[in-house]
């Protein structure tokens, strides 16, 4: 473990505390990495994009050897491998679950797959869902998952670019959020069955990008992120059938600076709890429940792309009254925050030579 | 003179144009689009949107106004016709260099649809046709 023997002032907003911290480099020579999970022996698991799982030793040591028995995965600009998620039994089954894009530049989407991991491999792969339909190109994937405690799981999609007035179909899957049951099968109440023109995975749909959910189970909250077009990028608070409006309301323009919509809320559409604007580019999501960073209790964590950042959102009756830009030091894009075991931040940044850096308090 | 026309006239009609596809879009999608807002968002996109629309054209007028001066040496087609169609395969060729270059799978929402790209070289067409005029006009 190199240390970058930093000791760092966190930059403040009004009214905020002094957080002190320290960054330490836990791994480097990730590539893309995206996700990480945490092991129950102390060590982790991390995805790189162009489709790779890296065992990080309990001792910190990044093994050289990729984890076997991935599945095939798309890799081309957004696409590749995107999440690990530990199954909520996975000290008893090593069962493990693999969001993905599969395909080709024609026709690809998310896929999610299950598979058991012994230590040194993955074995009994199957896949548990693909999005429907195919879509050209390689943007706008989501990938991200959560576990409820009704023993469901809620992943993420995106809208696939070009898409994007099909984030109001329920006939498909792009721009929205599906939940599953954990062997893959549809939830007996799922909120669009019953709808005949509804896909029954459907959670929540008028979706762009959604790079980041949270499950609060203190507040029984499910709390996502997801990025705007240039400006625009939200945190919302899903309710389940509940339609997020995109792209008839945003309060984002189109990257040429053109109008995507005249409108930024409807009263049909679920507005967000918070929009960036200019975009920060959100990507991971964390809420920090430890004992290594009291003042950070109960507070959320958004990692950030073109930010180059973590934003901290402090809440109050779940409503998020401050915000605070942390690790800008960094330098890098920031694909993923998470809180450890051991209550410390785990950030990962999203960068060909990337690293999985470990944020502890400074004394 | 002619090409600063030409610029004007694609540029602002294509802002005009995407425009109205990105709303017609929105109200297949069930969105009252008034006419006030219809014109608000027409005007907002000719101030965030046409700029850089405008960059596009530069380059793609400036590219193909000359070859098709050039051309003339060898394709016998009236001035009111080279012009137009040279500006519309200029600017086509600007989308699919934008297209390939850009992060996205397509850079102009409207030209996601043919219809969308036709209409979007039509204005390129109609730009050509005013350099076209405008340089009758000086020749005459």
């Amino acid at each position: 473990m190199k240390r970058l023997s930093i000791w760092l002032a966190a930059p403040l907003l009004a009214g905020l505390a002094h957080a002190d911290y320290r960054l330490e480099t836990v791994a480097e020579g990730l590539e893309h990495p995206w996700s990480l999970a945490f092991l129950p022996d102390g060590g982790m698991l991390v995805t790189e994009r162009p489709g790779r799982l890296r065992l990080v030793d309990a001792d910190g040591a990044l093994r050289e050897a990729p984890v076997a028995g991935v599945p095939e995965v798309f890799a081309e600009a957004q696409a590749g491998l995107f999440e690990v998620m530990l199954a909520p039994d996975f000290a008893d089954s090593g069962l493990l679950y693999l969001s993905y894009a599969y395909g080709d530049i024609t026709a690809n989407n998310t896929c999610l797959g299950r598979a058991r991991f012994n230590g040194e491999g993955l074995s009994g792969g199957e896949v548990l869902f693909c999005a429907s339909p195919a879509k050209r190109g390689a943007a706008h994937y989501g990938g991200r998952m959560a576990l409820l405690p009704d023993d469901t799981l809620v992943l993420t999609l995106g809208d696939g670019f070009d898409y994007r007035e099909q984030a109001q179909n329920a006939g498909n899957h792009l721009g929205s959020l599906v939940r599953l049951s954990l062997d893959g099968r549809v939830p007996d109440d799922n909120p669009f069955l019953g709808d005949d023109r509804a896909r029954p995975e459907l959670y929540s749909i008028g979706h762009r990008n959604v790079q980041g959910i949270v499950y609060d189970d203190q507040r029984d909250e499910l709390l996502i992120n997801e990025h705007g077009p240039r400006g625009g990028d939200e945190l919302n608070r899903i309710q389940p059938g509940a339609n997020y409006g995109w792209p008839l309301t945003t309060h984002g323009v189109d990257y040429t600076g053109a109008r995507i919509t005249p409108f930024r809320e409807l009263p049909a559409f679920t507005p967000p709890l918070l929009h960036w604007t200019p975009s920060i580019a959100p990507s991971g999501m964390a809420l920090y429940r430890g004992d290594a960073f009291p003042d950070w209790q109960g507070d959320l964590f958004v990692s950030a792309l073109a930010g180059q950042q973590v934003r901290r959102l402090i809440r109050d009756e779940g409503r998020v009254v401050d915000q605070q830009v942390l690790f800008e030091e960094l330098g890098a894009r920031i694909r993923d925050v998470r809180v450890g075991p051991d209550g410390y931040l785990y950030l990962l940044t999203d960068h060909a030579d990337g690293a999985l850096i470990r944020v502890v308090p400074a004394s | 003179m002619g090409f600063v026309l030409a610029l004007l006239v694609t540029t602002l009609s294509g802002s005009l144009i995407q425009t109205q596809f990105n709303l017609a879009a929105l109200a297949a999608l069930g969105a009252e689009i008034s006419l006030s807002t219809r014109l608000t968002t027409s005007l907002q996109d000719l101030l965030g949107f046409a700029p850089l629309y405008a960059g596009m054209v530069v380059l793609s007028l400036a590219a193909s106004i000359p070859l098709a001066a050039l051309s003339r040496r060898w394709l016998a087609l009236p001035p009111a016709l080279l012009y137009p169609l040279a500006a519309a395969l200029g600017l086509w060729l600007a989308l699919l260099v934008a297209d390939t270059l850009a992060p996205m799978p397509t850079l102009i929402a409207a030209t996601r649809s043919l219809s969308g790209t036709l209409a979007m070289l039509g204005g390129a067409a109609l730009g050509g046709l005013v350099y076209a005029c405008c340089r009758a006009g000086r020749t005459s």
